[in-house]
């Protein structure tokens, strides 16, 4: 007979998970879910500042994933593939209640930071000085120094050029410098 | 760096300690799942010409899905009844597909985990007959749909493989139990179609 091995040994849990919701399985859609929702929130929340908005973002991110979720490719990261997803649909929602800043190509310095801070400080306090921040520097901000997107990665996911990725984060940290009152490296 | 103080507010010294889960105040999922179920409606319930020319189908229609949905609770209750009480515990899946797998339970003692319904005489039966007449009936098949179904068994036998050792770490998971039993159904599916389709001698 013709044998088919499983390859490798390792879990690939979500894998499977995704091959059921493919063929429809709305639960095993659910349980990606609630693996997942809780760093899709929290980027459409600090891209939105608007917790209402935010949930709206998440859960039309599920939508749009559910309906798209034959075209994604396992090899992939799940987690990735609902940020950029996440990314789009909080964009879109925002260009619909206000226009969006324009980018600024001014500068183009190379920014390699791990954005450490001087002095260690509240998080509430440093949500609170990024949910300040301009849109296009606060886009960026977050994809790269909390969710750890290289900069051509969130200028994918944004729709920019690079360039403009690394000049929206030398300025974000120079204004989250102003606004906390230390360093940021 | 992370730490506390002594009114328990966190302070982290970089911006990459800052939590990148955060829940949503409510459960957002009812939603997620209404508007799926709103899609689904939508597309079975496109305009369908069959139903305008004969409207007296639509009710033998209704009737053949009551029945479909009595037998499938049926069958879902003999499932549930005959899993539930033998999850965690050894028992044999037999055959060669490779599809037997050993796993750890959370102890890290290694069993064999399987559902009693792949246990049940007749289905393992079934299954013997369906995968001994595979190959020949694979050989006869067009090629395209031979690829197909080699696909389709081997990603079967992927889950399969993933779901077996995520119960061994996990036995009392209703969910991963029956996403287990549906990828059995799944296999028993195509290897009926295969057969099906090579008596017929047609492609798939």
């Amino acid at each position: 007979m013709t044998q088919i091995e499983p390859e490798g040994s390792r879990v690939d849990w979500e894998g499977a998970l995704v091959r059921r919701a493919c063929g429809g399985d709305v639960r095993a859609f659910e349980r990606l879910y609630r693996e997942h929702v809780g760093r899709v929130y929290g980027l459409c929340l600090r891209m939105t500042r608007d917790p209402a908005m935010a949930e709206d973002c998440t859960q039309e991110t599920f939508i749009n994933a559910w309906k798209a979720l034959a075209r994604f490719e396992t090899r992939s990261s799940l987690a990735t593939w609902l940020h950029r997803i996440a990314v789009n649909v909080a964009l879109a929602k925002r260009r619909r209640v206000s226009f969006v800043e324009s980018s600024t190509d001014d500068e183009d310095e190379a920014i390699e930071s791990d954005w450490t801070l001087e002095t260690p400080l509240e998080v509430n306090e440093i949500e609170a000085a990024i949910e300040g921040l301009p849109e296009g520097a606060r886009d960026v901000l977050v994809l790269n120094a909390i969710y750890g997107y290289s900069h051509g990665e969130a200028a994918q996911m944004l729709g920019v050029a690079e360039g403009t990725c690394k000049a929206q984060l030398h300025r974000a940290r120079s204004l989250l410098r102003k606004k906390l009152g230390v360093e940021v490296r | 760096m992370v730490s506390a103080n002594d009114k328990g507010e966190r302070k982290v010294s970089s911006l990459r300690d800052l939590p990148r889960d955060v829940q949503p105040p409510r459960d957002l999922w009812s939603g997620i799942e209404a508007h799926i179920a709103a899609d689904r409606r939508a597309t079975d319930g496109a305009p369908d010409e069959r139903r305008a020319v004969a409207p007296g189908r639509s009710s033998r229609v209704r009737w053949i899905a009551a029945a479909a949905v009595v037998a499938a609770l049926a069958v879902g209750m003999w499932i549930g009844r005959s899993l539930l009480p033998t999850t965690g515990l050894r028992t044999g899946l037999g055959g060669d597909s490779g599809t037997s797998a050993r796993v750890s339970t959370g102890a890290g003692a290694p069993e064999v985990l399987q559902a009693a319904y792949v246990t049940d005489p007749k289905y393992r039966r079934q299954r013997e007959a369906l995968v001994k007449s595979l190959e020949a009936q694979l050989a006869a098949l067009p090629p395209d749909s031979r690829a197909k179904v080699i696909a389709s068994l081997a990603t079967i036998h992927k889950s399969m493989q993933d779901l077996q050792a995520a119960l061994g770490r996990d036995p009392s998971n209703a969910l991963l139990q029956e996403l287990l039993v549906n990828t059995y159904q799944d296999e028993m599916r195509v290897l009926t179609v295969v057969h099906e389709a090579s008596d017929a001698g047609k492609g798939i």
